[in-house]
């Protein structure tokens, strides 16, 4: 038993030399650096332009149907890869499978193409 | 680059035939939708029903056959006998009911009826998917194949908020059964090193004692993730709600062919992965299957709504079926009481979703036109529309397991197995149960025939739900009369 929990020496350890690290450096880079805030410095940064409006900005719902559709095709080029490595070894099966696979997702597609959900209105 | 581990398999198609050709019809529904003029949206249906008509022929080529197919290290992950087609021709039989209750209801209000079958139809490949499934990781995809399209079809009045809270409970219910139950796969899949169900019940009864704790854990995690889909107490929750809030036709097919489903994986997992440990995990069932009955049948008394009486009849139900789980012996020479308690499930859940679809049907009916879904408009239905009334009286009067319906044959089939597996103390509870639901069905049978109507004007009921609670009804009579209609079924479906 006592063993057992001997081993939660390691975690207590590594959760000590974590906290430190993090609050050590911090600290030091405090008292190393110089400070001069200005206005521009202060200021959010965002991709080099001076940021506009409030932090809350509304999307419009219709992005979501691309990501939907993005996050689908995505996926199936997760799953073209690795098979197109061994395509050759596994032989003609493979191929239909994935034409059944592909074909799934175009139907996906023509769904949204049929829908409208790929005209920006 | 060579794989080494990669082979050919060799994949027995016709064994697979009723998966694909639902699978393909699915596609057709979908497909056809997009082309389908706004008027003509309807066609959908007609169409769904012929792909279930299709896939219940190729159940019926295989009747007899004993085959597997898609193996791993030389056992079969996807089997097709005797247990599996009884259960697939079931969900096809419930498809083509909840079609016919869809039919109107979906047409006359204002939903996406293209979707609405296409979702409908995948749901039902997963329950036919189930029935085959011998591994883990099978059984899972199984059932997340029966739920995620059940949950957007509960969600399926997207203007209605309590249609959207109903969508809204239920996936998160799923979502966190999923979780639990992949983690009590993932358990045993450390324990024994196998997702294959064979594999693991030869290896499970011989692993040390001191990994016993370890085994109940991975059974009760495995066992709560079942028991929210079938909405067993204490995880049921979410059932009255999103039956009320989903369209009704919905919360019937939830009722039925989800509910078969998740019973029919639990069935397997138990029947044939752990019989050998039964020992360690059998409390479990019993606590929960006497927890089940008496909650849903107490909290049934106090309903005033048709759809959530029916709900927590659902839930007292399921309760029996969970019983004949809690009557799994180990050791030699259990696998003949084993069989009776396999045997009395599957004849229950037959007979439970024939006449809880049925009653479904009849609460749709009556809420269509001139009635509503509140029990007290029920009152004096025999004058107004004699024939749905006594389709009505019969499926309550088979819920609660009385003459001269099946579903009495239904609750002496489990409570005869709980006798000779001398667990008299859950034979009691049962009765006692039985006693209280017959409370509650039958005050909707008397408000029916002995109450004074409100209104005059009969409820009119369409030629298609009429025809399918018809033969719902004659069914149930049919296997009162004559009950090896069903059982002789039943017996010959071993895993």
């Amino acid at each position: 038993m006592r063993d057992y929990y001997a081993q939660y020496v390691t975690i207590g350890i590594f959760a000590i030399v974590a906290a430190v690290l993090v609050v050590g450096t911090l600290q030091l880079s405090r008292l190393l650096r110089p400070s001069h805030p200005t206005a521009e410095k202060l200021t959010t940064y965002e991709s080099g332009i001076d940021p506009i409006g409030a932090g809350w900005a509304q999307t419009s719902v219709r992005y979501y149907v691309y990501a939907l559709l993005f996050v689908i095709f995505d996926v199936e080029a997760v799953f073209l890869f690795p098979w197109a490595t061994v395509f050759e070894s596994l032989g003609t099966q493979a191929f239909v499978e994935m034409v059944i696979f592909v074909g799934i997702l175009a139907l996906a597609l023509l769904y949204a193409i049929k829908k409208r959900l790929l005209e920006w209105l | 680059m060579e794989l080494t581990g990669l082979v050919q398999q060799s994949v027995d198609w016709h064994a697979i035939a009723p998966e694909l050709v639902l699978a393909v019809s699915a596609f057709i529904v979908l497909v056809a939708d997009l082309f389908l003029p706004k008027e003509g949206k309807w066609i959908a249906m007609p169409l769904a029903a012929a792909g279930i008509v299709a896939t219940l022929a190729a159940v019926v080529s295989l009747a007899g056959d004993d085959r597997g197919t898609f193996e791993v290290a030389g056992s079969a992950t996807f089997v097709v006998n005797d247990f599996a087609l009884l259960f697939k021709g079931l969900f096809c039989v419930i498809g083509l009911f909840v079609l016919a209750i869809s039919f109107h209801h979906f047409r006359s209000g204002r939903y996406y009826q293209g979707e609405y079958y296409f979702l409908m139809l995948t749901s039902l490949l997963g329950g036919l998917a189930m029935a085959s499934a011998r591994d883990l990781i099978s059984i899972f995809i199984a059932i997340e194949l029966i739920s995620i399209p059940a949950i957007v079809m509960s969600a399926m009045r997207k203007g209605d908020a309590r249609s959207n809270e109903a969508g809204l409970k239920f996936f998160l219910f799923s979502v966190l059964s999923s979780a639990l139950m992949l983690y009590g796969m993932s358990l045993i899949y450390g324990l024994t090193g196998s997702t294959v169900l064979t594999d693991i019940a030869s290896s499970i009864g011989s692993i040390e004692a001191s990994s016993e704790p370890v085994v109940v854990l991975a059974v009760f995690f495995l066992l709560v993730g079942f028991a929210f889909k079938i909405s067993a107490v204490p995880f049921h929750f979410w059932a009255p709600d999103t039956y009320e809030g989903a369209p009704s036709p919905v919360a019937a097919f939830l009722s039925t062919a989800s509910k078969v489903g998740g019973f029919v994986g639990l069935l397997i997992l138990m029947f044939e992965a752990f019989p050998s440990v039964a020992d360690t995990w059998r409390p479990l069932f019993a606590i929960l299957a006497v927890a089940t009955m008496t909650v849903g049948n107490l909290v049934a008394l106090r309903q005033t709504q048709i759809i959530r009486l029916l709900a927590y009849s659902g839930i007292a139900q399921s309760g029996y079926v969970l019983v004949c789980f809690a009557l799994i012996e180990s050791g030699p020479g259990a696998a003949e009481a084993n069989r009776q308690a396999l045997t009395s499930a599957i004849v229950y859940l037959a007979i439970y979703a024939v006449m809880d679809a049925g009653a479904f049907a009849a609460a749709v009916s009556f809420a269509r036109k001139g009635g509503s879904y509140f029990i007290s408009d029920y009152s004096g239905l025999w004058r107004r529309s004699p024939v749905l009334a006594t389709l009505m009286a019969g499926f309550l009067v088979s819920l609660a397991g009385t003459p001269p319906m099946a579903g009495a044959w239904a609750k002496l089939f489990v409570f005869l197995a709980t006798v000779q597996a001398e667990v008299y103390w859950l034979a009691v509870v049962m009765g006692v149960n039985a006693v209280i639901a017959a409370w509650y069905y039958l005050a909707v049978v008397k408000a029916m025939f002995f109450d004074q109507p409100d209104s005059t004007e009969a409820v009119e009921v369409p030629y298609l739900l009429r025809a399918a609670m018809g033969l719902a009804a004659a069914a149930l009579v049919a296997v009162f009369v004559y009950p090896p209609l069903i059982t002789d079924l039943a017996d010959k479906a071993p895993l």
